[in-house]
């Protein structure tokens, strides 16, 4: 087992502490494991107690689970908290926790098509967003059948924005009322709306649901939350919303200028794009 | 920046579709692979050739390699039809990934999964993975991994597919394995004088076209009925339910 970096022709990744150069791709090819005596490569200092030189195999596996266990918990749709991962997957690898982090993003990106978004800055919690565009034929072909409760979800969602970007509970159910919705009664397809919009969207963060203060009785207000403003756009709303009345979506003028201004803003590239690897 | 110079396969969105839809499903059988794949290759308006399907999730399996997870296939166990499921390669990391349960249904798990591996036939009955529940705090659980027939619960292809690696270093005493390909055996046919075991589908394919079969080992004559080969374009023409054609299996021991 040579302690020479092998000849491969780039910065071998357990050299060092992966602060640099992303181009150097951890997932060599596959001779290093068939291989059987691991690459060690170059060892990061002659003395090497504890935690011990990381093998490129220990990394490659570290980044491995980190991505199985942020597809997995994505999969609740909820916010994937940074303290979790660090519980349950880092382990002694909490150092270089943000080197895997995004490691563990370029791959399920470029495997998966998922993009790995932190919800909100500094929120230290993250979500995927699904970078393929949903097809309607995809319904046919999948294993599950989706969620039905996306369907309320983008009702309540093209209210919210149609009416000015905030609701009143009240009005949501006024509304929800008309479709056969009932905030107390159990609901064929969407089980118990109630706890669907003010408790289960919520925690998914697709709604923000606020006490208004000073109201007898007491009413709350209903906003889009940080994941719609992700996952989705105004125009991908009010599109949804015009299908609905088999109507254009311009003929909702004030709205529609909204939309459009929403995706200009987006269109432009901000001064800090997307994460410059390297 | 892409690792876009893998000297592995490359990845496409069309590929990419495929391994979200996929993982929708906990497995697909040959044909519903085929379906998806078509169906991904359609969105995307590849007028490029529709690869083989075998060639198409080889590909995928060579970037997924250092993910350790791998599209697998296999081929039920009952009735010989090809499956496809999403594995995951590395142990390790079993325990960690299984938040969706309790302890102590994790452990009612794999208690019942060692009854079944032990046991003569490949199943286990309801009452005797219940009394299990007896050592256990906590309530009984239902997995997908756990299949019912006539209320004995086997392992369903799945579950060997994922946990072959694992069983098989758990329960090296209990395993069983088959004579002909070698693989893990949970249910099968075995020769009543020197007890080899064979799956259904192996023994369907060993003893085609004998008329007169005998043990492979010993060279008895194979006392059990001989089951029939899966013909997936016989399935097509047909329009035999799935529940009826399970019952045409018959499990002998």
């Amino acid at each position: 087992m040579s302690q020479r970096p092998r000849g491969r022709g780039r910065p071998s990744f357990q050299a060092e502490h992966r602060d640099e150069d992303r181009g150097a791709d951890p997932e060599a090819p596959s001779t290093s494991r068939a291989a059987g005596g691991a690459s060690q490569g170059a060892r990061r200092s002659q003395a090497a107690p504890a935690p011990g030189p990381r093998t490129q195999k220990q990394l490659e596996l570290k980044v491995a689970e980190l991505v199985q266990f942020l597809l997995i918990k994505d999969q609740k749709k909820i916010p994937i908290k940074r303290l979790d991962i660090v519980k349950h997957v880092m382990g002694d690898y909490r150092d270089i926790f943000p080197d895997l982090l995004k490691l563990a993003a370029e791959r399920l990106q470029y495997v998966f098509g998922y993009k790995l978004v932190e919800l909100e800055p500094k929120s230290n919690t993250y979500i995927l967003i699904n970078t393929l565009e949903p097809v309607e034929e995809d319904a046919e072909v999948r294993g599950d059948q989706g969620t039905p409760t996306t369907g309320l979800l983008m009702i309540v969602l093209g209210l919210i924005f149609m009416k000015g970007n905030s609701v009143k509970e009240t009005e949501v159910w006024d509304f929800l009322r008309r479709l056969g919705v009932y905030p107390t009664k159990r609901h064929l397809v969407f089980g118990d709306p109630k706890k669907l919009i003010t408790e289960d969207f919520v925690r998914q963060r697709y709604l923000e649901y606020r006490r208004i203060p000073h109201t007898d009785p007491v009413d709350y207000e209903l906003q889009w939350g940080p994941r719609t403003s992700l996952e989705t756009s105004k125009m991908k709303v009010l599109k949804f919303v015009a299908k609905v009345h088999n109507q254009d979506p311009k003929d909702w003028p004030a709205q529609y200028c909204e939309a459009l201004a929403e995706e200009e803003g987006r269109a432009r590239p901000g001064p800090s794009a997307a994460a410059p690897s390297s | 920046m892409q690792a876009g110079a893998r000297r592995t396969g490359a990845m496409t969105d069309v590929h990419r579709r495929f391994l979200q839809l996929l993982m929708t499903h906990g497995v697909l059988e040959e044909r519903e692979a085929e379906r998806l794949q078509s169906h991904c290759y359609k969105v995307h308006n590849r007028s490029a050739q529709v690869d083989k399907l075998e060639d198409f999730i080889h590909n995928i399996n060579s970037v997924l390699e250092s993910l350790y997870i791998e599209i697998k296939k296999g081929v039920t166990e009952d009735d010989g039809r090809p499956i496809y499921a999403l594995v995951n390669l590395a142990t390790s990391s079993v325990s960690k990934m299984a938040t969706d349960f309790a302890e102590n249904e994790l452990d009612l798990f794999r208690k019942a999964l060692e009854l079944i591996v032990d046991s003569e036939t490949g199943f286990a009955s309801s009452t005797n993975i219940l009394n299990l529940v007896d050592q256990l705090k906590g309530k009984k659980m239902k997995k997908k991994e756990a299949e019912q027939k006539e209320g004995e619960f086997t392992l369903h292809g799945r579950a060997i597919l994922e946990m072959e690696q694992y069983i098989r270093e758990m329960y090296p005493d209990a395993v069983k394995v088959c004579n002909i390909c070698h693989g893990l055996l949970i249910q099968g046919q075995s020769c009543e004088t020197c007890g080899i075991r064979m799956h259904l589908p192996c023994v369907a394919r060993y003893f085609q076209t004998n008329p007169d079969p005998h043990c492979p080992h010993c060279n008895d004559c194979w006392p059990h009925e001989i089951p029939e080969v899966f013909d997936p374009k016989k399935e097509r023409e047909t329009a035999v339910s799935k529940s009826s054609r399970k019952s045409q299996r018959s499990r002998q021991h």
